[in-house]
């Protein structure tokens, strides 16, 4: 038989070449919750965004002849204050939605302050394993020996309350898991065929570290980032109840939850309100990192 | 005499790509046959699904899947797993992940003798170690509470055919039992499965993408290609004069056949996928045979070969 | 005369491993004295089981670690891991489906020994890329896919096509067709055989598979344990081997026809633990003509019947 000279094999792939995002976005999509988690999501981040021009009041203007009047379905309710004022005759409606801007504005920032020192950190300490891994890794321990809420509690008592600080706190205590999880990932990822190719490519730690490995490694990352991002919401309405986060006349849903709890039995919507809407963030965020690790880890399994 | 093994028109489908279409088989008891493919040909889901280990979403029909006699397909699950592990069993290709890493595996060799045999206490410890020392595992008793990572990937491999032979199976299907072994680990492998299949008269299905170990080892082979059964004989008769184009291709592409030349006889193209099934025979793309007739119709399996203008004939 | 293109002098890499809180640390000699030389447009097989050194042999060549001790000649200087050095020598990996970044395109992958070792304007590198991508059977559009879209035979066109484009010296190939199917390993030896035509390029490939040393390789180099115990030219090896352990490769490696098969060398047991290797030659406990003196006298390579051998009894 004569020898064949060489062909270009057919490529059984589909014609469209879909990138991991593309091919991501439409695993996503599947699944029903996650995607109405995302709108609702969305829909919160765009009021939050657009407060200063979509609430109807000034957040902290006192309406003193409306104190305490009940939201527009109840007794005595008027269209003027859609949800109702608070004791200080200020409407809740304005109060959420600034509220809002606080609360997510304040779990966007914690995370990003958490997620960029700790990538570093853990790749630094995955890539230098007997050097500065057990460095880093100790202190991390220490950092997380200590309960999230009482390091954050301890954060602000040294620092000062505040919206900042706040977010210092939350930040702190979300450094650690994202060290050890980049770590844990970038480790998985070193030994494998394509860093040493790219090794022998002739890349340096740098380009090893950044293009390489951390790519490989941003699926657990980012389903992270959106849990962290939701405990951050809990974390800052926690602080905000105990009086040291974010101070009056401020408006912020965990203040709110604490200014109210004297007016419970009597007007009941100046808690279940503010209380509501944590609620609905922190599961649409919840909700929205479910589908994120649904639609990211069998992708990376499904490497064939 | 009953066949051991009888398959007639066995399909596998899973969604709309047939992984398996219409397979005819036979094994005979004591006899060793040799299923021979390359990946996507289906050889090893023929065995899964004789197996019952096709979950959702594939499918399995046929028009026969008998077992000595008993029809697999209308069995009830409780005889299935009386069937399955003792009288009917399989060796998988990485032992290392087919056993489990957390249970020594003195103790994953006497769940099957509890599970099946009821064997307990000092007589399931004896006969553990007797099954390591069937497969020639050297200093059996002390092997016999090791980890599966505490041993070499040969030692996990005969480890894996203790459990299968623990019950005196009628049947032992090995699905590349060697190919992540040595070249050395390898030989001394297939001596032992030829060993216990002579001793026990046990019928052996051998899966693999070797011919050469099927010719050292094999009575009768079946070339498997796209989930069809190509060609179906007698070894070295099939080696020597090969019917099938793809058979023909195959060994031409092997090094052994190319002695002295540059280049070897590479077959272009690849084995069709889910998206590219041709009409008419599925080798019609790559065969360099290739009739306007192959490209319209499939053709059966006739006196042992899949071909409309088999090779040897003029 | 001119240094040869690649050459090893006695290279050894030693690794301590901690063997528990109290006890000392041990020395691994996962490569314990290994020469050769190779020339441009060559092609030296290294052959060996797991844990015979090939894989440090690997990292040494392609300059990741530096040896223990002994030497590495680029061109008749001394290799150090510099990116002109680097440019000299890349590597091809054994499995497809893990030497390829599954994050980045198929450009990506193949623009990044580019990007970092030349000066090459970004149209530049786009020009090579292509080039060397039809060189290896693939088309401008898979350029932008990913590699999960890709078969196995296919991802290591674009492995290689990654190796070869810095157009090296040296390519290491380490075991590049074992996960392959036989007829696209075919496909895939036939590129190596091209390209090494066309840019006179040396290789250095390693494998356990005899029939694919046979076919590709111009000098076998046996490796057992850290050493080389058989180094020479691959027909004087192959027809007629001398060291004990390279006739039992040979006669274990399963052949199609009955009059290929050499007489059954059956060694017995595994490969020693390199934590604790034996005594004088590290193969005299499973070697059929052992002596006394094996026991205690390691033997050199020297040189007989044209090649040289590690063994007293040759």
């Amino acid at each position: 038989m004569d020898a064949k000279p060489l062909t270009p094999p057919a490529s059984s792939a589909p014609s469209a070449p879909l990138s991991p995002l593309q091919e991501f976005w439409s695993g996503f999509c599947a699944n029903r919750g996650a995607l109405a988690a995302l709108m609702v999501f969305a829909l919160l981040a765009l009021a939050a965004l657009l407060a200063p021009w979509v609430a109807p009041h000034d957040p902290v203007q006192q309406f003193r002849s409306h104190m305490l009047q009940a939201p527009v379905w109840g007794d005595g309710g008027s269209s003027q204050f859609l949800l109702g004022t608070d004791e200080l005759g200020r409407d809740m409606l304005s109060r959420l939605l600034h509220g809002g801007r606080i609360s997510l504005g304040i779990g966007l920032a914690s995370v990003l302050m958490s997620l960029l020192p700790g990538v570093i950190l853990g790749l630094l300490a995955a890539f230098y394993q007997s050097t500065l891994s057990p460095a880093i890794m100790r202190v991390m321990d220490v950092m997380l020996a200590l309960p999230g809420l009482l390091l954050a509690i301890c954060v602000i008592t040294v620092l000062g309350p505040g919206l900042v600080n706040t977010v210092i706190a939350i930040a702190i205590g979300a450094l650690p898991g994202y060290t050890r999880l980049t770590r844990a990932a970038a480790l998985a990822e070193i030994g494998r065929d394509y860093v040493t190719a790219s090794r022998v490519a002739g890349a340096g730690t740098l380009r090893l570290m950044f293009s390489a490995v951390l790519p490989n490694c941003m699926a657990p990352l980012i389903v992270n980032a959106t849990l962290s991002f939701s405990s951050a919401i809990l974390e800052t309405a926690g602080l905000g109840f105990l009086g040291l986060g974010v101070q009056a006349p401020t408006a912020e849903w965990g203040t709110m939850l604490s200014s109210a709890r004297d007016y419970m039995e009597r007007a009941p919507w100046v808690v279940t309100l503010p209380g509501l809407t944590i609620l609905v963030s922190v599961l649409a965020v919840n909700l929205m990192g479910d589908g994120l690790r649904d639609a990211l880890d069998p992708k990376l399994k499904k490497v064939s | 005499m009953s066949s051991l093994l009888r398959i007639r028109n066995l399909r596998v489908r899973f969604g709309n790509f047939p992984a398996v279409d219409g397979v005819d088989l036979d094994v005979e008891p004591g006899e060793l046959l040799g299923i021979v493919g390359e990946s996507g040909s289906g050889k090893s889901v023929t065995m899964l699904a004789l197996m019952g280990l096709i979950d959702a979403p594939g499918v399995v029909t046929a028009d026969a899947l008998e077992f000595m006699g008993e029809d697999l397909l209308q069995v009830s699950p409780a005889r299935r797993r009386q069937l399955i592990g003792r009288d009917i069993a399989m060796v998988f290709q990485d032992a290392l992940s087919s056993l489990n890493p957390s249970y020594t595996v003195g103790a994953q060799i006497a769940e099957v003798l509890k599970i099946h045999l009821g064997l307990r206490g000092a007589a399931l410890e004896r006969r553990v170690i007797e099954l390591l020392e069937l497969v020639e595992i050297p200093d059996p008793v002390r092997r016999a509470s090791a980890y599966p990572h505490q041993l070499s990937g040969g030692m996990n491999q005969r480890v894996m055919i203790a459990m299968a032979i623990a019950c005196e199976p009628k049947l032992l299907i090995a699905d590349e039992p060697t190919t992540a072994l040595d070249v050395t680990i390898q030989a001394q492998i297939m001596d032992l499965l030829l060993k216990l299949q002579k001793e026990r008269g046990m019928g052996l299905v051998m899966i693999t993408h070797d011919l050469a170990v099927i010719a050292e080892m094999a009575q009768r082979v079946a070339v498997m290609y796209g989930g069809q059964l190509v060609e179906l004989g007698a070894v070295p008769g099939l080696f020597e004069r090969p019917r099938h184009p793809y058979t023909e291709a195959l060994l031409a592409a092997i090094p052994e056949h190319n002695a002295g030349m540059k280049r070897l006889n590479a077959l272009p193209g690849i084995v069709p996928g889910a998206y590219d099934r041709p009409q008419g025979c599925l080798l019609a793309p790559r065969c360099p045979h290739v009739q306007e007739r192959c490209r319209r119709e499939q053709p059966a399996l006739v006196q042992g070969v899949r071909c409309f203008f088999p090779r040897g004939l003029s | 005369m001119k240094a040869p293109l690649l050459e090893a002098r006695d290279l050894a890499r030693h690794y301590r491993v901690a063997q528990g809180f109290f006890k000392p640390k041990a020395t691994v000699k996962a490569l314990d004295g290994v020469s050769f030389k190779l020339e441009a447009g060559r092609t030296i097989a290294v052959v060996g089981e797991s844990g015979c050194g090939k894989s440090t042999l690997a990292r040494q060549l392609t300059l990741i670690e530096p040896p223990t001790s002994g030497a590495l000649l680029l061109n008749g200087k001394a290799a150090t891991a510099t990116p002109e050095m680097r440019r000299q020598v890349q590597m091809v990996f054994q499995n497809p489906f893990a030497s390829l970044n599954p994050r980045k395109s198929i450009a990506a992958t193949l623009d990044e020994p580019l990007a970092i070792n030349t000066r090459l304007s970004k149209a530049e590198r786009r020009e090579k890329i292509e080039l060397l991508a039809a060189k290896v059977g693939l088309r401008s559009e898979h350029l932008r896919r990913y590699p999960h879209m890709f078969s196995g035979g296919q991802r290591q066109r674009i492995a290689i096509a990654r190796a070869m484009i810095l157009q090296p010296g040296v390519v290491v190939a380490d075991e590049p067709t074992s996960a392959l199917d036989v007829s696209i390993q075919a496909q895939i030896l036939n590129l190596f055989m091209d390209l090494q035509v066309e840019y006179g390029t040396g290789y250095v490939f390693i494998s356990h598979n005899l029939s694919v040393v046979e076919h590709v390789a111009d000098e076998v180099m046996v490796m057992y344990l850290g050493r080389a115990v058989e180094v020479g030219d691959k027909k004087r090896i192959f027809a007629m081997p001398l060291h004990p352990y390279t006739k039992a490769l040979m006669s274990a490696t399963p052949a199609l026809h009955a009059a290929d098969r050499r007489e059954r060398i059956r060694i017995h047991g595994e490969l020693p633990s390199p934590l604790n290797p034996p005594m004088g030659c590290a193969f005299h406990k499973r070697c059929p003509l052992a002596t006394k003196r094996c026991a205690e006298d390691a033997p050199l390579l020297r040189e007989v019947d044209g090649r040289q051998v590690a063994c007293h009894e040759v």
